[in-house]
């Protein structure tokens, strides 16, 4: 997150089946003045499945309920079995139902609701989720 | 921002990761009408803060990152160097002693609540914002509040250090390792982000006092926990 060369776009993908949190994303990461991101956009749960398998995706946002589905349990293994190895963080306007605390199960990494999601939340997300967790001498040792 | 009460509520029992921690004290800091936080690891009398060290949390802006150089901040600033001093909360005035922790112009006031481990360990939580010195009784909710929150980050996050066993999912994946799959593919075979993956190696490697995965995998054969 601190080099000194000019970093890539880190690329998040929102998918949420109402257009206006879009643009409400949009003006929130407008604010983030960290490392430059890019907003994608997707409606439905098979479009964010064509985006993720087409590559470059870094993090994707995905809403608890996208119409025809059920809630996330149902979506996110969808864009795992897709190969997205990514992090998948769940927003929703309420995260209070008991089953969310399933999330870790269904191969989603956090959750978090709408309305605390602000520019300080975002740059969390994104130094946590692109943080290397291992030291250099835990490198990969099998390829 | 969810209710007042939000910090104490439900949530609090359901954090599982550094993301819903972040959350908690985020609602806290909100609650009490400052902007940032800092919750650090209060180290040796020359060390400042780290702020990439792998337990900090923070939400500092990014224009105050910069000026510290995105990660450390020396012991001789006047928040730290008073944190380390401290056994109880205190207020103080940053326009009089200002802090490269947040920056000139990002704050006005902070309140520190310093805080401890069962393992004797110093940690502190540091409120930064532009809101007047609180009585000693508001403090002392502030840091009733604090010290609630930090007690369950202890007890999921930071005692890994003294737990030994291991639980299924992280067996699978030192099994995974033993086979000679790196995290993505490890990723990809539970289904899972690669970060996860990693999160749960992290872990390993703290419960098993082992550096590498080499080491983890050799240890974790010597002790039967994967055959």
């Amino acid at each position: 997150m601190n080099s000194d060369q000019p970093q890539q776009p880190m690329k998040i993908l929102l998918v949420d089946d109402d257009p206006a949190e879009h643009l409400l994303l949009r003006r929130t990461l407008d604010k983030v003045d960290g490392p430059p991101l890019e907003l994608d956009y997707v409606a439905d749960i098979a479009s964010a499945v064509e985006s993720v398998k087409a590559g470059g995706i870094d993090i994707v946002f995905l809403d608890n309920r996208l119409v025809p589905n059920n809630d996330f349990r149902e979506t996110a293994p969808q864009l795992r079995e897709a190969g997205f190895i990514g992090p998948i963080g769940i927003i929703s306007s309420d995260i209070s139902g008991s089953y969310f605390q399933e999330f870790p199960e269904f191969g989603v990494d956090f959750r978090i609701g709408k309305s605390e999601i602000d520019r300080t939340t975002i740059s969390f997300i994104i130094a946590e989720y692109t943080r290397n967790q291992l030291s250099d001498n835990c490198a990969e040792d099998f390829s | 921002m969810p209710d007042a009460a939000y910090h104490l509520g439900p949530e609090l029992d359901r954090a599982v990761n550094r993301m819903d921690f972040f959350r908690l004290f985020k609602a806290l800091v909100i609650n009490q009408n400052f902007l940032y936080f800092v919750l650090s690891e209060v180290s040796g009398d020359d060390e400042g803060v780290n702020l990439l060290s792998p337990h900090a949390l923070h939400n500092l802006p990014d224009s105050s990152l910069g000026k510290t150089n995105g990660k450390s901040v020396g012991a001789a600033d006047p928040v730290v160097l008073r944190s380390k001093l401290a056994t109880a909360p205190f207020f103080m005035d940053l326009l009089a002693q200002p802090s490269d922790l947040v920056g000139a112009g990002n704050a006005r006031s902070a309140i520190a609540v310093p805080l401890h481990t069962v393992a004797a360990r110093r940690y502190c939580l540091v409120m930064f914002g532009d809101a007047g010195e609180p009585d000693r009784g508001e403090l002392a909710l502030i840091a009733l509040d604090a010290a609630l929150i930090f007690q369950r980050y202890y007890e999921v996050i930071l005692s890994l250090d003294s737990i030994t066993g291991l639980n299924d999912r992280e067996i699978q994946i030192v099994r995974w390792t033993s086979e000679g799959k790196t995290s993505a593919e490890i990723a990809i075979i539970l289904g899972l982000s690669e970060h996860t993956v990693n999160s749960y190696i992290a872990a390993v490697l703290r419960k098993l006092h082992v550096v590498n995965r080499a080491q983890m995998v050799a240890s974790a054969l010597r002790s039967g926990l994967i055959a």
